[in-house]
């Protein structure tokens, strides 16, 4: 296709490309603008004085925000574990067995990355509270299976459903237990499934709202709440920090994963629920 | 009816050194089947794509008719392309397909039907116009997409290795269909292939590529006859060379002195012959007569392979079975070369 | 062990998890909606939830608005997408830098995106500093109300933010595995450019560009952090509603916020439907 007649055509493209990618990097910068301020008022269009003391503000003992980063990494590692666990048995069964009933099953672990969490965490929220895991730290982190789990489970069985079973079989007749070819040929055969899908299962966890308002009632208050209660109370300065402090772990889980990662592998799915 | 011609023709792909075609030039004349032959990344795809438009080379000229067709966007060039894998639209049936070309060109839908009717029974799979393209088998699919790309009458057919995917039976009746159709329609057509018993059996002509440069571009009778060269006569197959010079009707070699046709040209080179006329001799006293020992006796079937040794050259004769019977290894044999099938290469 | 236990016990703890938790949820919600929940002595199921919400105005405000704002993202953030995706496939300078900034913000949860654009477009915020500077606006009140507008601007631009990349990503993907050739052989074919783009590859992208849509909507209809935060008071998106009378201190609103998140749901389930009907069965029907 003739190339060199559409320059107009072509810086029309360079300049729509401009535009999208200044539109997707630009709305985190003024949070970080804003951590680093010392007041900065309308119509300055850049703080006249800077400051580290939001920063100071963010890592000291009152502000609560260390506190809840702790919880917060917690919630993530303890569903992300046990999304893997519960995520690979069930991945292998749908990637490596066609079997009576299977689209069924498909369709209800498909149903949670659909359906959003506001319409199920009302109803579990009344059978937690007589089960007293409201407000609890383990309630919160049983319903963020919810999200976690189904994509645990779609990408693994997308791992599965390229594993060749015939090398555990090699390995048993080799004379593996059944326990040493899980360990030395299975484990490593899926493990890149498993480090993706979990890292990503992490990013899940970590950016839950709703789930955990309800679930942790007040009582839990991980990074995304603290987060909004910032926002919502003028303090731009600390909210700024605290999202900084909130985003690092998706940047870096992106910069690892850049290379791996292509719309076509279950991984992606991930992002609709981030 | 159209005639091509590529005028130096190069194509030299953005961040790559080697260029993938180097300065082709070709006259294809109106309504001949030509073949582009040679090895996979030789830039015979390329040529084709660009012909059709849908590549720009980056030198030269390309005429249909003497008029340069350049600035011809592909849907306005009059040539249509068939991909290697049929690629047909998987979402379409088959009659959609078929139909493609003609609905972009807005033609009346009841027009399209009756068209798509009639291709479908050129192709001979009168009753599969509702099938989706997954449901056919590789020749039916490949039928498709020739129906899909004549039923807009192109002025010139471009066939990207039109028998490669098929089976051996089903290339014979694929070749017999595309021979006729043409014939029918004459259309200028141009295939490449890298298979050059498929570039023989279908082309009027064949331009043989290596190494993005054209080696010889002529009937596929003189590619065994008389080729260029050394390696334009390996790619045909051959295995036989002796190498020395040529001159008066005699030609110098290890093997000592061999007479050789008169129009042969005087020079350095080597002699090349088919196998199949290698002839074996009970009598050792005839001209271009050699003493040769058996290396390997390979029967296939209707003939028979002997892999021979003339003192420092090893040459392949294929002979007749009940010629090669009560041979074995190690024999020693009288073959014989007669002057007319010798052709110097250099 | 056979396949079928084997298969079964692969599964069970994950059934357990989706069943119990998930559908569990689903159920006592669908229950109370009705006030129906005979463990603390509610026996006699009634429509008063459905009644009361129905024959509330705000109710319908409310639900309009969220099909506006779920609606007008996934449109917009698909056709966008699909535009970005085209621009990102032509191989060109600095690809890998350009790749990785288009997917950066796909691990930025939603709340910082909208916490940017309350920064960004409220009237004291960078575009309206912006506007001052170009004396555009003479005070803030002279910038539009992008933000905790009734027509929920800012919440559809952060949506479409926050989506554009996601939706690409699929699509890109998509056109990868596609390649060019189809294209090409229809502009062989006679297809203008644009008629290639029309018949050919957009049919053949239809499915990813489909299904990447549904989990938008559906993400769009239900989230509530991004509402809570940028949306104006009146009408609230439709999960603030239900978030607001499940918390509010009388206790009879709670089978009205069950109501609300049941047809939420029974609207998931449609998208789901139709995801399963169209969207499995052209994938099938593609290599």
């Amino acid at each position: 296709m003739s190339t060199r007649k559409n320059t107009p055509l072509q810086s029309l493209r360079v300049l729509s490309g401009i535009v999208l990618i200044t539109w997707l990097v630009l709305p985190p910068i003024p949070l970080a603008i804003w951590s680093f301020a010392k007041g900065w008022y309308f119509p300055d269009i850049l703080p006249k004085r800077w400051t580290l003391n939001a920063w100071e503000y963010t890592f000291s003992n009152t502000a609560g925000v260390i506190d809840s980063l702790w919880i917060t990494i917690w919630i993530s590692l303890a569903a992300t574990f046990l999304s893997i666990l519960i995520g690979v048995p069930a991945g292998r069964a749908l990637g490596m067995y066609k079997f009576k009933g299977k689209e069924f099953i498909e369709l209800l672990i498909l149903a949670p990355v659909i359906v959003p969490g506001i319409a199920v965490v009302l109803g579990i929220h009344s059978v937690f509270l007589f089960m007293g895991l409201t407000n609890t730290v383990t309630g919160v982190i049983l319903v963020h299976l919810i999200p976690t789990l189904p994509y645990m489970t779609l990408v693994m069985s997308g791992i599965f459903a390229n594993y060749d079973a015939a090398f555990e079989d090699q390995a048993r007749s080799l004379g593996a237990s059944p326990f040493k070819t899980f360990w030395y040929v299975t484990l490593p055969a899926i493990m890149p499934g498993i480090i993706v899908g979990g890292l990503f299962a992490f990013l899940v966890s970590w950016s839950q709202y709703i789930l955990t308002l309800l679930i942790g009632g007040g009582r839990v208050i991980t990074l995304p709440l603290l987060l909004f209660n910032f926002a919502t109370s003028g303090r731009n300065d600390i909210t700024g920090a605290i999202g900084m402090i909130y985003i690092l772990p998706g940047i870096v889980i992106l910069l690892l994963t850049a290379k791996h990662l292509s719309g076509r592998s279950g991984a992606v799915g991930g992002f609709g629920q981030i | 009816m159209t005639h091509v011609s590529l005028k130096n023709l190069s194509k030299i792909y953005p961040g790559t050194q080697m260029p993938a075609l180097d300065n082709l030039s070709l006259e294809i004349p109106t309504g001949e089947l030509t073949a582009l032959l040679g090895p996979s990344g030789c830039g015979k795809t390329t040529t084709m794509k660009m012909i059709a438009g849908l590549l720009e080379p980056s030198s030269g000229d390309i005429t249909f008719d003497g008029k340069s067709v350049l600035d011809e966007k592909p849907e306005d060039r009059g040539a249509v392309m068939v991909f290697q894998n049929y690629l047909l639209f998987p979402y379409m049936s088959v009659a959609e397909n078929i139909g493609f070309g003609l609905k972009m060109r807005k033609t009346d839908p009841n027009q399209i039907k009756k068209r798509v009717g009639e291709m479908l029974d050129m192709v001979k799979l009168p009753d599969l116009g509702n099938r989706k393209p997954s449901e056919l088998s590789g020749g039916q699919q490949q039928r498709v997409a020739l129906a899909r790309a004549l039923i807009i009458q192109p002025d010139v057919l471009l066939l990207d290795e039109p028998l490669s995917n098929l089976d051996a039976h089903l290339r014979l009746e694929m070749r017999d269909l595309i021979r006729s159709l043409q014939q029918e329609m004459k259309i200028t057509t141009i295939f490449v292939t890298h298979d050059q018993e498929e570039a023989v059996v279908l082309a009027d002509k064949i331009a043989l590529i290596l190494d993005g440069k054209m080696k010889q571009y002529d009937t596929p009778q003189a590619f065994y006859d008389a080729p260029i060269d050394e390696a334009t006569a390996r790619f045909f197959g051959s295995q036989n060379f002796i190498h020395g010079s040529a001159k008066d009707g005699i030609f110098e070699s290890s093997l000592g002195k061999i007479s050789i046709p008169k129009n042969i040209k005087t020079g350095q080179g080597a002699l090349t012959f088919r196998p199949e006329n290698v002839q074996i001799q009970q009598d050792g006293s005839k001209d271009n007569t050699f003493t040769a020992s058996v290396d390997n006796i390979i029967y296939l079937g209707t003939q028979t392979r002997l892999k021979l040794k003339l003192s420092d050259v090893e040459i392949d004769a294929i002979v007749n079975p009940r010629e090669a019977q009560g041979l074995s290894i190690g024999d020693q044999i009288n073959i014989r070369l007669p002057a007319e099938i010798l052709w110097k290469v250099n | 062990m056979s396949d079928r236990k084997k298969i079964a016990l692969l599964l069970l703890p994950a059934m357990l998890v989706i069943v119990v938790l998930f559908f569990g949820g689903l159920t006592i919600g669908l229950m109370r909606s009705f006030n129906y929940m005979p463990i603390i002595g509610l026996t006699e199921p009634n429509f008063q939830a459905y009644i009361s919400i129905f024959s509330d105005i705000e109710f319908y405000h409310s639900f309009l608005l969220t099909f506006h704002i779920a609606f007008t993202s996934t449109v917009i953030s698909s056709i966008l997408a699909i535009g970005a995706a085209l621009l990102l496939r032509r191989s060109f300078a600095g690809k890998f830098i350009v790749n990785f900034l288009f997917q950066l913000n796909l691990t930025i949860p939603h709340l910082v995106g909208a916490i940017g654009m309350l920064y960004l477009f409220s009237q004291s915020g960078s575009f309206a500093r912006l506007a001052a500077e170009w004396q555009l606006i003479a005070r803030p009140s002279d910038f539009p109300a992008l933000v905790f507008d009734p027509y929920a601007i800012g919440i559809i631009m952060q949506y479409v933010w926050k989506e554009v990349p996601f939706i690409g990503v699929i699509v890109l993907a998509n056109m990868q595995a596609i390649g060019e050739d189809y294209e090409s052989v229809a502009r062989s074919l006679g297809a203008s450019k644009w008629q290639s783009f029309r018949h050919v590859l957009m049919p053949m992208i239809f499915p990813g560009v489909l299904s990447a849509s549904i989990i938008v909507f559906a993400f769009t209809f239900g989230a509530y952090e991004i509402p809570a935060l940028l949306g104006a008071n009146y009408p609230a998106a439709l999960p603030v509603l239900a978030y607001q009378k499940y918390t509010n201190v009388d206790l009879a609103a709670r089978p009205e916020a069950m109501a609300m998140a049941v047809i939420i749901a029974i609207l998931c389930a449609i998208l789901i439907w139709i995801y399963v009907r169209y969207c499995r069965k052209r994938i099938r029907g593609h290599v």
